[in-house]
């Protein structure tokens, strides 16, 4: 685990350089358990840089979506590099949009952090529900050990990271100009043993799971704001010539909205979980996902955000691909 | 949309095809009350003159805008009722047909069904043909020369017709001399023609022609554009003596100092050479060239105390001070005539053909046998003192081919005959020799192939069935194991010198063309052509065409078939000048595009590149469609996940209506 | 579910082969159950998997989605393409309770008039076994 010394070193040395636009990375947010991104432009901002397992947010989100104000006439477009910190699944969100051209890899300086899992905050809010004060927390021995206003608690991994990071097959950075801190064991595996489980169930159990989940929705777009390869101008959820779906709340657009999500994230979903985190009725969207990632591994064998060079999955074929359900 | 929709419907009774089983009088009342439908009619035969006129006087009189014909399959009569909009001065897209015959009246025998789903059927159509737009059907013109790139049969045959048929033709050769793998052969299957006697004559005539610029030593760099406007960027490697000059009389390969110690590329490596050279007598141009590999002037700076060879020309035609040459020029299509690799025997070490000196491929045989070959086409093997005449010889075919073990599960289709032909050779001029050839299927399938295969078994040639496991050598002799497949009994045949029958293969630099064009491979990686069966020589590349082994194995006779097919669907272009652009073709809206690129991987014919365009004072990529590359299959706009790529006539816009009317009740 | 009960098939068929297909089977007076009906689009790789949600949402008791056979596209890989994509929209609808009947995918050629009709029959036997569409139909149907 990098100690903030070495991480705020880092990031005043990298702000310093002439090619740098801006650095992200994180800070302890306003209260509690909070983290928020945090913008260094200067290398005083270095000094409220943080690196814990709290920091869950995905900042590769800030990338491709960083805003392009209009270059005044008779200047230059500020051409710079973004400096980002990124964890494992947040570098496969990197190399993803490289992938897709969304951003170019001369435009960012990539800082990995090797991580070994972040803390689900509905995990940690039942236990230690509305807490206001400020909360450290640090990678022990692999365990969690948290600075509550109550004093220090220290939580086995598996019952305090995201269910994201216990079935994470990338914890350590597939890209960085510089890496903080050593690589960390991987544990995670394709076993999908929770999609399985699903499957088995029978379709009127599916529909009825989901039915429930998808009525809940109300149609917020967190979920997509937040994913880091969600980044078209303009979306297709929201044109409304052609209205691929309709702006009404109801079981049928939001179902056919989910579906879409879902379906134009195939072959492209890094597994950052960040949909689910901030969906705030807490539908399950990276099980949808996780399904897609399921049958691209296991049909296609391929797995998005890993290979700058690689060309995306559906754009391609093989013509031995599975068609056993084709009349 | 343009204007606000008014519709013209008409249903077609079909004499009464349609109308027995479809009720045409509910069916049209049905119509009127659509959305946007000014007028609806029925009629006996709507493709008939009659008919059209109806159409044609409704979109005068009624201001249509729109047409709906409910009829037979768009697949029968699209284009006549697009005439028809034509005539009467509208945009010819502007129509939509409801496939009411084939897919409705003739498949369904009960009325009510067929005339509910007929409702359907036309519902949908009114709800696209309201959306359509007008589109516009364009022409470029087709740059009046071609490319072709290789010079051996194939290039040189396609060649000679374009030119012929008045056409620029830039023939580009990557050796010094055109002429390809056929100026190799000695004699050729099944009529024993003389290869250099039936080839040379159109060597020159190629060379001659005013309208062909040969560029020997040459090779492409790069081709930019598409149909009608390819750039060609040539490079003529420095062959380090003027062409001009050189009247090719040779003096100088006699006095190079490595003369006859370069091993001949030709020759198979059969034969030497020297550094300055020929690479066979009949060479078209009949130029010499340096080779910059082993010339010791260019390799070490200094050779003797001058070069021998500028002591020796008397035409002063030597210049090291040679530098290499770029020629650009412009044309319309492009032949890819680049032919094949013989399969690299090494790559079966059980034969032994790196082993010992008497394991000899098809190809070196072709040198040995041939009598411009270094033997004078005596038969005989090893060298000087160890010289003998082989009296045991053994054919092996297939070698390389139909074998998964090395990739190549294709037949190369020319070996069980040109095995036959030089087992004919072999006995022609050692009728004492005992010669045998290990076949797993004989295939003579051509014209005069039977009838040569019997010849040559008459002749004394044995055929064996059996595919030899080994050949390893015991007392001087090689020995072949085998089991003979037709008596099941195992085999040790010793012999003096084994031939292997080795197959084609895809030249092992197919790659440089490959990223010249974005050429696609098959599975057995010769070039792939457009259809297997009706575009057999066209690529997924509007403008280039395949001719030869580069689409795959053939002999002369089919390779030069081919090339004239080539030669004439380039001319098809040519003598037209113009080429049709598809007017249902896709285009990106760039404002919404993210410049992901998806599209312009997704589309097999290349037409979609990203440029850089500017937005606000920064440069982003977005997709753009080149429209005369573009053939309107709309793969990429069901790839693109922003619905930034659309495809005219088959928007999204025009599709999710078509897909509610069907979908909802009557 | 209602003894008269009759699926409404959504069917998109590539211009080449399987929409030439049943263009044969008409012309060979092949018949066939009058549930299914067609979009003609230029190839199957034009078909957007969305669409198949959106019929769902719009009427439609089931979708086919139907193409050349592998080898055979008029654009050389549209079919294959395609079949990526349906393979995985299939999928997340299975996933999420919509009866993987309701979303087909066939190989068809110009000259399999006969194998139209059995894709056809096909389909519209199970949808009758599968029932009317009710996990997510719109209210109301626009066009
Ligand atoms: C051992 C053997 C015996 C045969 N005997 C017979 C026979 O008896 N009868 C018969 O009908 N057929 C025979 N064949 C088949 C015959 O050789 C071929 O059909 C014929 O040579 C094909 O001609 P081509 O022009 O397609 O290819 P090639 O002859 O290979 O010519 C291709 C030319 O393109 C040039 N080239 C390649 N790449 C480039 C590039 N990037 N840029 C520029 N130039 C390039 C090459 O240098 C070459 O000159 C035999 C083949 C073999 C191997
Ligand atoms: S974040 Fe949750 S509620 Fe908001 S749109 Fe996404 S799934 Fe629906
Ligand atoms: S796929 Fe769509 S968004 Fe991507 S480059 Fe093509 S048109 Fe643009
Ligand atoms: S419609 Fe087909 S041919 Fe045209 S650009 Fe798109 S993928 Fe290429």
């Amino acid at each position: 685990m990098p100690d903030f010394d070495k991480l705020r070193a880092l990031a005043k040395e990298t702000i310093s350089r002439d090619d740098i636009k801006y650095l992200i990375g994180w800070r302890q947010g306003t209260y509690g358990y909070r983290t928020s991104p945090h913008f260094v432009r200067i290398p005083e901002d270095a000094d409220q840089l943080i690196f814990s397992p709290l920091c869950s947010s995905n900042l590769a989100t800030y990338l491709a979506l960083a805003e392009k104000r209009p270059v005044p006439r008779g200047s230059q477009p500020d051409t710079r590099k973004v400096a980002i910190l990124v964890k494992g699944c947040d570098s496969r969100a990197v190399v993803q949009q490289l992938v897709e051209q969304g951003i170019k890899r001369e435009a960012v300086y990539v800082i990995g952090c090797p991580c070994e899992g972040v803390v689900d905050l509905r995990k940690l809010e039942e236990k230690y529900p509305h807490t206001l004060d400020r909360v450290g927390a640090r990678w022990e021995n692999g365990n969690v050990s948290l600075d509550l206003p109550s004093g220090n608690a220290v939580f086995p991994r598996e019952e305090i990271v995201a269910g994201k990071c216990l079935t994470c097959r990338y914890p350590n950075p597939v890209i960085a100009d510089v890496t903080l801190g050593e690589n960390v064991e991987v544990s995670g595996s394709t076993a999908f043993e929770d999609i399985n489980r699903f499957e088995v169930k029978s379709a009127q159990e599916r529909w009825t799971f989901w039915r429930d989940k998808f009525n809940s929705c109300i149609r917020c777009y967190a979920c997509r704001n937040v994913c880091p390869m969600c980044y078209c101008a303009e979306c297709i959820l929201d044109k409304q010539n052609p209205a691929w779906i309709q702006r009404s709340v109801n079981i049928s657009e939001n179902t056919a909205f989910q579906l879409a999500r879902a379906f134009h994230l195939a072959g492209r979903c890094i597994e950052c979980g960040e949909c689910e985190r901030v969906c705030p009725v807490e539908i399950p969207l990276s099980y949808l996902n996780r399904k897609l990632v399921k049958e691209v591994t296991e049909q296609f064998a391929f797995t998005p955000g890993v290979d700058p060079e690689a060309k995306p999955l559906l754009v391609g074929y093989r013509p031995n691909d599975k068609g056993d359900f084709i009349l | 949309m343009s204007s606000k929709p008014k519709i013209g419907v008409y249903i077609c009774h079909c004499g009464i095809n349609i109308a027995k089983t479809v009720d045409v009088e509910e069916l049209t009342k049905y119509a009127v009350k659509l959305p946007n439908v000014r007028v609806a009619s029925d009629y006996s035969y709507m493709c008939s003159e009659p008919g059209q006129l109806m159409i044609r006087e409704d979109i005068r009189k009624n201001g249509l805008n729109r047409v709906v014909v409910a009829s037979c399959s768009p697949r029968m009569h699209e284009l006549t009722f697009r005439k028809a909009l034509v005539e009467a001065g509208l945009n010819p897209y502007y129509l939509e047909i409801a496939n009411i015959r084939e897919h409705c009246s003739w498949v369904h025998k009960d009325k009510q069904e067929a005339t509910a789903k007929a409702k359907k059927l036309l519902q949908a159509a009114v709800a696209k043909v309201r959306f359509l737009e007008p589109l516009q059907e364009k022409e470029v013109d087709v740059g009046a020369a071609a490319l072709v790139i290789g010079g051996g049969i194939a290039g040189i045959q396609a060649s000679l017709d374009i030119a012929n048929a008045g056409f620029k033709i830039y023939l580009v050769e990557k050796t010094p001399s055109i002429g390809g793998r056929m100026s190799q052969l000695d004699k050729t299957f099944p009529t024993l023609d003389c290869s250099a006697c039936i080839l040379t004559p159109k060597m020159v005539d190629a060379a001659s022609h005013p309208n062909i610029t040969l560029l020997t030593y040459s090779q492409v760099e790069s081709i930019t554009g598409y149909v009608g406007n390819f750039q060609v960027k040539v490079r003529k490697k420095a062959r380090y003596v003027d062409f001009n000059k050189c009247t090719g009389c040779g003096l100088c390969a006699e006095e190079c100092l490595l003369a006859d110690r370069v091993k001949s590329e030709f020759n198979m490596g059969i034969g030497n050479r020297s550094a300055i050279y020929l690479p066979f007598p009949q060479a078209v141009p009949a130029k010499y060239s340096i080779d910059p590999h082993s010339c010791l002037f260019l390799t070490r700076g200094k050779c003797g105390k001058a070069p021998k060879c500028v002591e020796a020309c008397p035409a002063g035609a030597v210049d090291f001070e040679q530098k290499d040459e770029i020629v650009e020029f412009k044309t319309g299509t492009v032949i890819v005539a680049t032919g094949f690799d013989v399969f690299d025997a090494a790559r079966k070490p059980e034969y032994g053909y790196s082993d010992y000196d008497n394991v000899l491929t098809g190809l070196e045989m072709e040198r040995l046998i041939s009598s411009s070959g270094p033997t004078g086409g005596k038969l005989v093997l090893g060298k000087g003192d160890g010289e003998y005449v082989p009296k045991e010889i053994a054919f092996i075919k297939c070698v390389g081919s139909r074998d998964k073990s090395t990739g190549n599960e294709y037949c190369s289709r020319v070996c069980c005959m040109y095995t036959a032909k030089l087992a004919h050779l072999v006995k022609d001029k050692l009728p004492e020799a005992n010669v045998r050839i290990y076949y797993m299927d004989v295939r003579a399938f051509g014209k005069g192939f039977e009838e040569f295969y019997d010849r040559v078994r008459r002749e004394g040639v044995r055929y064996i069935r059996g595919n030899p496991s080994e050949i390893f050598k015991r007392n001087g002799k090689l020995v072949i194991m085998v089991e003979d497949t037709l008596t099941g009994k195992p085999l040790e045949d010793e012999v003096d010198m084994v031939v292997l029958g080795v197959g084609l293969e895809p030249r092992r630099d197919a790659r440089e063309v490959i990223d010249l064009l974005r050429l696609s491979q098959s599975s057995d990686r010769f070039f792939l052509e457009a259809h297997p069966k009706l575009a057999p020589v066209d690529t997924a590349i509007e403008g280039v065409y395949l001719a030869g082994c580069a689409q795959g194995p053939k002999d002369i006779p089919d390779t030069v078939a081919q090339a004239k097919g080539a030669a004439s669907s380039a001319l098809v272009l040519l003598s037209s000048g113009k080429v049709k652009v598809q007017a249902q073709i896709s285009w990106v809206n760039e404002p919404n595009c993210r410049g992901c690129g998806y599209c312009v991987e997704i589309c097999p014919y290349t037409a979609i590149e990203l440029v850089l365009v500017n937005l606000m004072g920064h440069q982003v990529n977005v997709a753009r469609v080149n429209g005369v590359l573009c053939k309107g299959c709309g793969a990429c706009v069901a790839g693109c996940l922003s619905g930034s790529v659309q495809q005219k006539s088959f928007m999204d816009s025009q599709i999710l209506p078509q897909i509610a009317a069907l979908g909802g009740k009557l | 579910m209602s003894e008269n009960f009759e699926p409404n098939v959504v069917a998109f068929l590539c211009n080449w082969c399987s929409y030439a297909g049943a263009d044969l089977a008409g012309t060979s007076r092949i018949e066939y159950p009058s549930n299914l009906n067609v979009i003609r689009v230029m190839c199957s790789g034009r078909v957007n998997p969305m669409f198949v949600v959106n019929a769902l949402q719009q009427g439609a008791d089931g979708v086919l989605v139907s193409g050349c056979h592998p080898g055979d596209c008029h654009y050389m890989e549209g079919n294959f393409l395609a079949r990526r994509r349906v393979a995985l929209m299939r999928e997340l609808l299975n996933f999420v309770g919509v009866d993987e009947r309701r979303f087909n995918m066939s190989w068809v050629s110009a000259s399999e008039g006969a194998k139209w009709r059995d894709v056809v029959k096909g389909v519209v036997d199970n949808l009758h076994e599968v029932g009317a569409f009710t996990e997510f139909p719109r209210k109301k149907i626009d066009w």
